[in-house]
């Protein structure tokens, strides 16, 4: 069975490459701009989410109050995720990690098969 | 003393209090001012590398013949889009870097017990993406145990950070950068050692200048603005250390600095 990435960015033109890469590599892919978007469809896929590519500077709530409530989630707070974004300071590094997250990847320094090898890593 | 002199006296001294006053005055609108400028180059940076970003992938999508089979010509088109692309992300990342500093540098120093290992650690961590990217392999040497150095963190961050970017940018491909860090005497040596192109005989007195680029850091196009090494002698020297570095032709560049043990 194919295994579920949400994708969450608010560029919705990155999102589409992002979304096209991966579709190509079969994987199922959702996409959300924002965090209520994020939290729609991860119920509406019930949960069954394999890994959550994150973006930081997203409008009203941010990358890491995401990923918080993603930890604070019952059904899905153990899920890999990786943020990918364009922020890289120490403190957005430190924080991200102390939230556990698996990867965190700048998205100018990377490719998107780069990106997917990583995916393959962690997930298959 | 005479009642004009008395008089003379008592108007330089209020002056003297209005000019240090407006003085005073000018300097914090100056330090808000900066503070604004350097927020707006952050977030524009930041706007920028997300197209960039696009920019990359879509051109690396033509490469791979995601998209359809190119013609020679156009393939070599775009395999100098790519590059010029990614010239780009070095100008916006060293221009990211530079605002960094300058935020940094405008602090005043607080010395203080510094864990020197932990910290290259950490800078080490920074640049996971940029020695991936070249496949630069990356060696810290150290003691088990070790004193503490006394220093300001964040400016020291700032000397580690230009000194390691530099081993990496000017690497070639799969090159590989040693980093030690040991004590002699009372103080505390770093040394960043790398197989890249080293400096010229023209560079050896010049290097630490300000906006000075080395001729073989141009030739590889590599993205510099001159200031890091500038800056890095002027945050160890404000420790009491010292920076001088090692380089020959086709050996690569080893930089060195001091700090004074934590005692």
């Amino acid at each position: 069975m194919a295994k579920t990435i949400l994708v969450v960015e608010d560029d919705n033109f990155l999102s589409g490459l992002e979304g096209k890469k991966l579709k190509e590599k079969g994987y199922e892919v959702l996409i959300a701009g924002n965090s209520d978007e994020a939290f729609k469809a991860i119920a509406d896929a019930k949960g069954a989410v394999d890994l959550v590519l994150l973006d930081l500077m997203l409008p009203g709530v941010d990358g890491f109050e995401i990923l918080k409530n993603i930890r604070k989630d019952e059904v899905i707070g153990k899920v890999p995720v990786i943020v990918f974004s364009n922020l890289y300071e120490e403190k957005d590094v430190k924080e991200a990690n102390h939230l556990g997250i698996s990867n965190f990847m700048v998205k100018s320094n990377f490719t998107l098969d780069e990106l997917i090898e990583k995916i393959k890593m962690l997930i298959g | 003393m005479d009642t004009t002199e008395e008089t003379n006296n008592k108007t330089d001294m209020d002056l003297t209090t209005l000019d240090l006053k407006g003085l005073q005055e000018e300097y914090l609108k100056l330090k808000e001012l900066s503070s604004v400028k350097s927020d707006i180059v952050s977030i524009a940076a930041h706007q920028i590398r997300t197209s960039l970003s696009a920019m990359k992938w879509i051109i690396k999508m033509f490469l791979d013949g995601d998209v359809g089979k190119m013609t020679p010509e156009q393939e070599n088109l775009m395999r100098k889009a790519y590059e010029g692309n990614d010239r780009a992300i070095g100008i916006v990342s060293e221009l990211l870097l530079v605002n960094k500093t300058e935020a940094i540098l405008d602090k005043q120093y607080t010395f203080a017990k510094v864990d020197l290992a932990e910290l290259i650690n950490s800078v080490l961590f920074d640049f996971t993406g940029e020695a991936y990217a070249k496949g630069v392999e990356i060696i810290f040497l150290k003691p088990e145990r070790i004193h503490n150095a006394k220093a300001d963190k964040d400016k020291i961050r700032v000397v580690l950070q230009n000194l390691i970017e530099n081993s990496i940018k000017y690497s070639d491909m799969h090159g590989k950068v040693f980093i030690t860090l040991k004590e002699l005497d009372d103080m505390m040596q770093v040394s960043v050692k790398d197989t890249g192109v080293g400096i010229s005989d023209e560079g050896r007195s010049k290097i630490f200048q300000k906006f000075y680029r080395d001729p073989e850091a141009e030739k590889k196009e590599v993205v510099g603005s001159g200031i890091g090494l500038f800056t890095s002698k002027k945050i160890i020297a404000e420790h009491g250390g010292q920076i001088w570095f090692e380089s020959g032709p086709g050996e690569g560049t080893t930089f060195f600095f001091t700090l004074p043990i934590n005692k």
